[in-house]
């Protein structure tokens, strides 16, 4: 599927001229005069990024960057603004932007732009897939395996959980052994990467659900 | 005595002197010549001509001893005066009415020295007694008894007759009238006194005139004369004095060829004074009548033959003058009143008093004197000179130097002025080129200011090129290109070019200097569109929304169109700065316009700022007034100075929803008013 880029820019002939040269890479664009007008017309997850200007009428660049971090993270953000200085550049690439280019920028320059972002595009969008699958296993354990899952990654021997959760060590095999089955790690360190990457690791020991 | 009342001259009309009395018949005669002449020529002249002649009576009588002697005894024995408790009262006796000039003059000059001498606490009473136009005895008698009545409680210590009628109505009235009064007189000969019979305690100031003097001032003017004239008239007072004037010339005369003009007409005075040789006297004495008996006022006579007169003519009285005589010895009018004031307050001061005789003095006319190129230095010592045309220093000499000194004042104050509107000039032009190169240094900061984000929107365009210019060569790569895209990003290119070119330009107006200014008409409405452009990108950078409203029509002002943008942009940028801290959804700049009275337009930017503190409202204008930490204070106060260099105002307030807004206003050009 081709990727599709998402101009947002006030200024007409900048946002044509800037979509034609695009479009010339192989790309389908698309225009947003604003960054009200493309929140409101929030794409569908398909693979691309957002050419976005600073300085934009209504809602800023970077105002719509915050928005985005939370609707549509995985659309990397190039900022192509007529106001470069470093400390607006620095705050962006802080707040998750892929680049920061000035115009005019060489059509060169976007395109590398483009490509790394439309990279970071398909990454965002290999991990989130990957972190939504291991979350629907996560997701399919019972509780009492849920509880075993915490207490084992975190390096507890059978019989320390069995004590924790008031049960037997075999009981706690078994349940051990389910999880691993679910998840479908062969070993303790696959189940301890599973759950690193959930995130898991870093709240407390006691089990919880994911929503 | 006896020979006094012979010398009557009424009576005996052929002896001289006849016309010293006017309540003789021929004096009577007289006098009606002189009523009905005053009626023609104006009273005065005649009138003045009439007293004066019978005052100028020469006294030649042996008798006039006796009556030198006399009133000499009388003063001796007078009794000193007893004004006791209050001030003295003096009554003055004027003979005629009031328009007469001789006595007025006379009486006048008898007022100012009483007043002078008694510090001016004394009570002058005066009475025109009008002798001569009323002479009936029955009405001289009402006359008394009326003024009897009259001073009845107001006795006159001192009564001052002025002539010979009043002297003689007064001798007649006076335990009457004015009992116990001194009774002083003058405009009357010696001899005129012992005609009527004053008493011998009336004293009197006498005339004496002499013709013989008169001539002797000519013989000193005239040194080389051989001839000498004297005219005289036909009636009975001319043939007197020309006999009189024979008798005391007949010395004299020895040395001329003399020659006594007589008994003939005006005309023939007139003729034979144009034959006169040059080195000729001429003695005019009076002309009542010619030989036709025509009826002349003597000095209207002398007046026609000294027209055309051939030699110099000299006479015995002050009122020849002005009539074409050079001179002569005579007693003025003002004299003998001062003299007989002098007399009259003796007597109040209890003093002896005696007659006296006036001094006649020598009066010459400056411009007969220069008519006939006689010499100044020739008059005898004394003479007054009169109608002396007197230089413009000794006229004026005071005025002189005043106007002098005023002008010079003037010129001083006037040049002071001058080279006060010299500098003045120079430290307005100097304030111009100031206010110049203060604008200029305005500008330069607020395109420092708005040049990043004027630079910024530079790269909108210069973006869009290269993005055109870059998918245009794309497209040109590919097998097929798409020619119509291609034309129309080369359309694109081109207007993205306009555009740049446009914001450069902007960015020159911005910093243009001025060394004049640069008088144009535009609309206000154009300027603040090219000023919001300028300062959209810095708006935009700092999320403020500008709007403008307000009237549409065109407003054409005059001024400079560059400074004008920088009074916008001043203020603006001051809008935008007060705009800093309040909530970027807050930040509006707004821009509005309207006509207001007086043809004027007014143009008004509000922020939404936190306003200014009611306190500083009248300071901000003030050079040097500024609440931002890197702000100079400058571009309010140039604001003002721009604004009232063309003829506005500009002046701070507050919004009442919150914000400062400033206003300035420019006079309106007229519809076709074109310069």
């Amino acid at each position: 599927m081709t990727p599709i880029i998402h101009i947002v820019d006030d200024d007409d002939s900048f946002r044509t001229a800037v979509g034609r040269l695009i479009a010339s890479y192989g790309f389908r664009v698309a225009f947003y005069e604003s960054g009200d007008q493309f929140l409101t017309a929030l794409p569908t997850p398909e693979p691309g990024c957002i050419v976005l200007d600073l300085q934009l009428p209504g809602l800023s660049g970077s105002a719509l960057q915050e928005r985005l971090a939370e609707t549509a993270p995985l659309l990397p953000i190039i900022y192509l603004t007529g106001e470069g200085n470093i400390q607006a550049g620095v705050r962006a690439i802080k707040a998750g932007a892929e680049d920061f280019l000035e115009k005019p920028a060489s059509g060169e320059a976007l395109k590398e732009a483009i490509d790394r972002a439309l990279l970071q595009n398909e990454r965002r969008r290999a991990e989130h897939d990957r972190v939504h699958a291991l979350e629907a296993l996560v997701a399919s354990l019972t509780p009492r395996e849920s509880e075993v899952f915490c207490q084992m990654v975190r390096g507890k021997r059978n019989k320390q959980i069995a004590y924790a959760i008031s049960t037997s060590e075999r009981t706690v095999k078994a349940h051990r052994h389910c999880v691993m089955e679910k998840l479908g790690a062969k070993s303790l360190a696959e189940a301890v990467s599973i759950a690193e990457r959930m995130g898991l690791l870093d709240i407390s020991p006691k089990p919880m659900r994911r929503a | 005595m006896a020979r006094q009342f012979d010398d009557h001259p009424g009576r005996t009309s052929e002896r001289a002197f006849p016309w010293d009395h006017l309540h003789t018949s021929t004096d009577t005669v007289l006098c009606s010549i002189c009523y009905y002449g005053s009626v023609l020529l104006g009273a005065r002249t005649f009138m003045v001509c009439n007293w004066k002649v019978r005052s100028s009576r020469i006294v030649r009588s042996s008798a006039a001893f006796f009556f030198l002697v006399l009133p000499m005894l009388a003063a001796g024995q007078a009794v000193s005066m007893e004004i006791v408790g209050r001030v003295p009262r003096v009554l003055i006796l004027y003979p005629y009415d009031e328009r007469i000039a001789a006595t007025t003059e006379a009486g006048e000059a008898v007022r100012n020295r009483l007043r002078e001498g008694t510090a001016g606490k004394v009570d002058i009473f005066s009475e025109f007694l009008d002798l001569t136009r009323f002479p009936e005895k029955a009405h001289v008698e009402k006359m008394a008894h009326f003024l009897t009545d009259k001073y009845r409680d107001r006795r006159p210590d001192v009564v001052i007759a002025l002539s010979d009628e009043s002297a003689s109505f007064i001798a007649t009235h006076r335990n009457t009238v004015a009992p116990g009064a001194r009774i002083v007189t003058t405009g009357l000969s010696r001899s005129t006194a012992g005609n009527i019979h004053l008493p011998g305690d009336v004293i009197g100031v006498f005339n004496k005139d002499d013709i013989v003097k008169t001539l002797e001032m000519a013989r000193g003017l005239q040194p080389k004369a051989r001839h000498l004239f004297i005219i005289g008239g036909s009636a009975d007072l001319d043939r007197a004095w020309l006999a009189t004037a024979r008798a005391d010339l007949a010395d004299l005369a020895k040395n001329y060829e003399t020659t006594y003009l007589e008994n003939v007409t005006i005309d023939e005075f007139v003729q034979r004074a144009a034959r006169f040789p040059p080195d000729s006297i001429v003695l005019a004495l009076t002309i009542f009548k010619d030989s036709t008996g025509r009826n002349f006022i003597p000095r209207e006579a002398i007046r026609q033959i000294a027209a055309t007169a051939s030699a110099p003519i000299y006479g015995p009285y002050p009122t020849y003058i002005d009539h074409g005589i050079v001179g002569g010895n005579m007693v003025t009018f003002e004299s003998l009143g001062l003299a007989v004031a002098d007399l009259a307050l003796d007597a109040i001061a209890g003093n002896p008093i005696v007659s006296v005789d006036a001094a006649p003095i020598y009066i010459a006319d400056a411009r007969q004197l220069k008519r006939w190129g006689l010499s100044e230095s020739d008059l005898p010592a004394g003479t007054v000179q009169w109608f002396k045309e007197k230089t413009l220093w000794e006229e004026h000499w005071l005025a002189v130097l005043t106007t002098i000194a005023v002008i010079a004042a003037q010129g001083v104050v006037i040049a002071g002025l001058l080279v006060e509107r010299r500098r003045r000039r120079a430290a307005e032009l100097e304030l111009r080129v100031r206010l110049l190169e203060l604008v200029h240094l305005n500008q330069s900061a607020t395109a420092g200011a708005l040049t990043a984000s004027i630079a910024h929107e530079l790269n909108q365009p210069l973006g869009a090129i290269r993005s055109n210019a870059e998918a245009g060569e794309l497209l040109l790569r590919g097998e097929t290109p798409d020619l119509n895209l291609i034309k129309q990003i080369l359309v694109d290119i081109k207007d993205d070019d306009q555009r740049a070119g446009d914001i450069i330009t902007r960015l020159r107006g911005l910093l243009k200097k001025r060394s004049e200014i640069d008088w144009q008409e535009f609309d206000l409405n154009e300027v603040i569109k090219s000023a919001i452009k300028i300062l959209r990108p810095e708006a935009e950078r700092r999320s403020i929304v500008i709007s403008c409203s307000g009237a549409t029509d065109e407003l054409r002002v005059r001024a400079d169109r560059v400074h004008i943008q920088q009074v916008i942009l001043n203020l603006a940028t001051n809008a935008m700065d007060a705009m800093l801290d309040v909530a970027s959804t807050e930040r509006r700049l707004k821009f509005q316009t309207r006509l207001t009275k007086g043809s004027k337009v007014e143009l008004s930017i509000s922020d939404t700022g936190d306003g200014i503190p009611g306190e500083q409202l009248v300071g901000v204008f003030d050079p040097f007034y500024t609440t931002k930490p890197t702000g100079t204070g400058l571009g309010l106060s140039i604001a003002r100075m721009i604004v009232e260099t063309y003829a506005g105002k500009i002046w701070a307030g507050n919004n009442p929803e919150g914000g400062a807004v400033i206003r300035f206003n420019l006079p309106l050009v007229r519809s076709g008013c074109v310069t």
